[in-house]
């Protein structure tokens, strides 16, 4: 009884406040989704927008020929579907907060300390009322079907859940290329050898017939890989936004261009495996969970084209590390950096680019604030399960521990 | 990382951390103390900067100024026409004066049947960029303009019969400096149809006397929401000024005190500063701030006195500075946009007054934080529902001002609320007698805590916009972090201590204050029917920051 009372109320909730605002300030939309802060060249609705028309137009045979489309073209054939997107927007807004709370429940049941700390409504109600969800999501930033998909993932995968967990890890690869990289620590979440390969394979498969798909209704054409991939991989389209990438290529000869651009990527890759290995070999089987939010916060941090939606939703999750806040060296140092680079990175931006009064280094430097912030609460959660490992499960606060 | 473990461990060692707690409250009042102390001492030697002209190719005064005797005659004769142009409407006297910059040769149109301009295409240059030159026709104290507009039309005709510009040249005549000028700026960029390009610098001229003669120039260059022209723009004034002769006042100097050069002289030019800057839009414009927010260096020129100099000296100035700007190959970016001027030839630069403002900003989070911490209330976990119960109240305390703000936009009333504001700052002294309960102390901590939180945050959003407004505000709502919370109750002394204190940092008291103790022009509740003005005719952001910042951390 009590669940479809949580549900209805979070969902209730998920609507009013994401509609409001909508309603009383309709040129919201155009404003945030013009803020390099949500909206990128790859997840902006603008861009959505000129896909449909250029679907629906008959002079275009290919959407991608413009170089201004960037979404995966079943995205853009499930948005045509709908008469008014943002029913669809809406119905994936809640089916995330739908999510969260199911996300919830497995691990309180997992997580005994858990329990103690966090009812089974608080993440989702945090996501909820979160103003960067909100904005991002009227923004109609194209990130939160890569973040419904990661979520199912998650969930499917605490469910051992083969079949759906592959179909919806190679759907968000779809969507958004890196999250192809977190095939391992799902690995972790099957125990015997079987199920790792069928896993493995299911969602190689997937990923072959919803290539083959597209190609098929791209016209015949493999450019679909260029506009939306590739894009990805090289940094193409080199617009300013809150990641660390786009200040490096301003001012770059050309010749080192491509040698960066794969070390980024690399870096971007090499944290993965460490993290997955070094969480998941521990007799703690939450971890695993941990290290699934670990990688996914570590890609937010270090992919080309990032976006407040993506801080928006994996906040939520750092929510699950509750029993291990009481490790974190500077936690309240983290949020007030966060506070402050998201307050002042629109103004900085304003001082760059209307005022002309500031330049391009105040907004990179406000970036880079936000981007510490994101790293330090990151060390913070790593340093915290190490402790909670060290100490066994059984916190010894009193006992003071440094690195080496 | 080994130095900060080591000092980590040493703090962890001599058990720091709680000791320091107390004194938050204590370090809040020292910070905001030694952000007060580097503000004064700006002014000492060694502490600011002798100006210079930072980009090359302005080179002023380098070309010899050619408005002289040649133009005497022709800039009295206008002069003897606008005389007679006193008491005419500003329709016909804007016609007039089409026909005159038509017979000179210029394109011309009309704004709003308000404004007239007329552009004269550079013969050199691709016709991307403009330089303006506007004369309201009545300044900021509402006397004719007779000289500028004379000076304004001869110096077309003046510049017209020169081959050199590389860029456009518009001359734009509006009714005052207000609201007129700042709309046709607004169309220039959006809806007029005959433009000129982007518009590098505008120079407003301000003569508004029949004399020929004058004594001194006063130069004016405060922007709105805390905008100034780039630094290079107001030397190459100063140097063009001096240059000719004439003695520089900025900030509206008296007469006597130009020539002092002293400490005490560049601590008052300070204050000005700061004064000037966060008041702007509220006082009366000079023009200059009509062109703000469009990536346009502005400023006015005010010839002011009975003196021995003559008119055309001061049309040399624009004629100078226009040859100066017209050297220009880039937009203005080499010099600094923010800065203080101490002196019409000392200025400080950002970085030595910005972290002031950084100061009281830290001063307010650390009374935030002390709020947490102090008096027992770290004992109680963050998430609560007290804390719960302060978000509220703050969530709500914004969404009120955000809806009043509205409301005052709508209905003026100026009186009134400063009767509420004042009824506000008793309530210590009405409630004494109601104890409080255990848990509403808990509450009260943490709403103390949110709001000066708050309040740090859009003091360090503020600073590096409008560092003039965000120190003003930042001192004067000071006070507001000495007002005690007491567990018994609080004796009498106490209730009006905390009273007195909120009276003094009620934001409309305090503002209302700090402009009739500093400012001659703005007296008794002037600055709160100004900021409504302001608003409307120029986007001003003081209202709405001092409201959203200021009224709930009153309550």
């Amino acid at each position: 009884m009590s669940l479809i009372l949580h549900l209805t109320s979070l969902i209730a909730l998920t609507v009013v406040s994401r509609l409001l605002p909508m309603y009383w300030f309709p040129s919201l939309t155009t404003a945030i989704d013009h803020s390099v802060e949500f909206s990128t060249p790859i997840t902006s609705y603008r861009s959505l927008k000129e896909g449909l028309f250029l679907l629906n137009s008959l002079q275009w045979k290919n959407v991608y020929n413009g170089g201004v489309v960037h979404h995966p073209i079943l995205l853009l054939k499930l948005v045509n579907l709908f008469q008014c997107d943002t029913t669809l927007y809406f119905i994936v807004e809640c089916l995330i907060t739908i999510q969260f709370y199911f996300l919830t429940r497995i691990l309180l049941e997992k997580v005994p300390k858990l329990k103690e700390q966090l009812p089974v409504w608080v993440p989702s109600l945090m996501y909820c009322i979160n103003p960067i969800s909100i904005l991002s999501f009227i923004s109609k930033s194209t990130i939160i079907f890569s973040n419904a998909t990661l979520l199912s993932t998650l969930l499917l995968a605490l469910h051992h859940n083969i079949i759906g967990c592959s179909i919806m890890l190679s759907l968000a690869s779809y969507l958004s290329l890196y999250p192809t990289l977190l095939i391992i620590p799902i690995l972790t979440f099957f125990k015997a050898s079987k199920n790792k390969v069928k896993f493995v394979l299911i969602t190689l498969i997937n990923l072959q017939v919803l290539m083959i798909i597209s190609f098929k209704l791209n016209g015949n054409n493999w450019n679909f890989i260029n506009g939306t991939y590739t894009i990805n991989l090289n940094f193409e389209k080199n617009y300013p936004n809150l990641g660390l990438w786009w200040y490096f290529f301003i001012e770059m000869f050309m010749e080192f261009v491509p040698f960066y651009k794969s070390v980024f990527n690399l870096f971007l890759a090499s944290f993965i495996v460490p993290i997955t290995l070094r969480f998941t070999s521990t007799s703690f089987d939450h971890f695993k969970t941990y290290a699934f939010i670990l990688c996914l916060g570590w890609m937010n941090l270090t992919k080309p084209y990032p976006v407040m939606g993506d801080t928006g939703f994996w906040i939520t999750c750092v929510l699950y590390f509750l029993p291990l806040s009481n490790y974190g060296n500077y936690f309240i140092i983290s949020i007030l950096l966060l506070i402050h680079s998201i307050i002042l990175s629109p103004i900085f931006y304003y001082l760059w680019i209307e005022l002309g009064s500031g330049n391009s280094n105040f907004f990179y430097a406000i970036s880079l604030v936000y981007n510490l912030a994101l790293g330090s609460i990151i060390t913070d959660l790593v340093w915290g399960m190490l402790r909670f490992e060290y100490d066994d499960g059984v916190p010894n606060y009193d006992l003071k521990l440094t690195q080496i | 990382m080994g130095l900060v473990e080591r000092v980590k461990r040493q703090v962890a060692v001599m058990g720091l951390v709680p000791k320091l707690k107390k004194y938050l409250p204590l370090f809040s009042k020292i910070i905001a103390l030694i952000s007060l102390i580097s503000i004064a001492i700006l002014p000492i030697d060694g502490q600011y900067r002798n100006t210079y002209i930072s980009e090359n190719a302005l080179m002023p005064s380098q070309a010899y100024s050619y408005f002289r005797e040649t133009e005497w005659n022709i800039l009295r004769g206008y002069r003897t026409q606008v005389e007679n142009m006193v008491d005419l409407p500003l329709t016909e006297r804007n016609d007039i004066m089409e026909t005159w910059l038509n017979d000179i040769g210029a394109k011309t149109d009309t704004h709003n049947n308000s404004t007239i301009y007329g552009i004269f295409h550079s013969p050199r240059g691709d016709g991307t960029e403009a330089i303006v030159l506007a004369i309201p026709w009545h300044n900021s104290e509402g006397q004719f303009n007779t000289g500028g507009a004379a000076l304004g039309v001869s110096l077309a005709r003046f510049f017209w019969r020169w081959p050199i510009w590389s860029k456009n040249i518009i001359v734009v005549f509006s009714e005052d400096t207000g609201a007129s000028l700042r709309s046709w700026v607004e169309a220039y960029h959006t809806s007029l149809d005959l433009t000129g390009g982007s518009i590098e610098a505008a120079v407003i001229l301000d003569y508004a006397s029949e004399s020929d003669f004058f004594d001194y120039v006063e130069i004016h260059y405060d922007g709105l929401n805390g905008e100034l022209p780039n630094l290079d723009l107001v030397n190459i004034a100063v140097s063009i000024t001096e240059h000719e002769g004439m003695k520089v006042s900025l900030h509206g100097l008296p007469r006597e005190e130009l020539e002092e050069r002293s400490l005490w002289s560049r601590f008052k030019m300070l204050l000005r500063s700061i004064k000037d800057s966060s008041l702007a839009g509220i006082k009366k414009p000079h023009g200059n701030e009509a062109f703000s927010g469009w990536r346009i260096q502005a400023l006015t020129l005010k010839a002011c006195g009975e003196g021995g100099i003559d008119i055309t000296t001061f049309g040399r100035i624009p004629e100078a500075m226009f040859r100066s700007i017209n050297n220009l190959l880039e937009k203005f970016h080499q010099s600094f946009f923010y800065y203080l001027l101490l002196a019409p030839r000392n200025f400080v630069s950002i970085s030595s007054y910005l972290p002031a403002a950084v100061g009281l900003s830290l001063a307010f989070a650390c009374s935030s934080l002390g709020e947490f911490v102090n008096d027992n209330q770290d004992s109680i976990p963050f998430i609560s529902s007290y804390t719960l119960e302060a978000i509220i109240v703050w969530f709500l305390s914004i969404t009120f001002s955000f809806c009043f703000a509205i409301t005052y936009l709508k209905y003026t009333f100026p009186v009134m609320l400063m009767f509420i504001c004042i009824l506000f700052s008793f309530i210590p002294l009405i409630s004494r007698g109601l104890p409080l309960a255990e848990t509403k102390i808990t509450v009260a901590h943490r709403m103390k805590a949110f709001a000066f939180g708050y309040f740090s945050l859009v003091l360090t959003s503020l600073l590096m916009i409008n560092f003039p407004l965000a120190l003003t505000i930042g001192v004067l709502a000071f006070p507001m972090t000495l007002v005690k919370i007491s567990n018994t109750l609080p004796t009498s002394s106490q209730a009006l201590k905390n009273s007195m204190l909120l009276l003094v940092s009620n934001p409309y008291i305090s503002i209302c204050a700090f402009s009739n103790i500093f400012d001659s022009e703005l007296t008794g509740l002037a600055t709160l029917d100004r900021l409504i003005p302001a608003w409307n005719d120029m986007n001003c952001w003081t209202w709405f920051f001092s409201h959203l910042a200021g009224y709930h951390a009153g309550l």
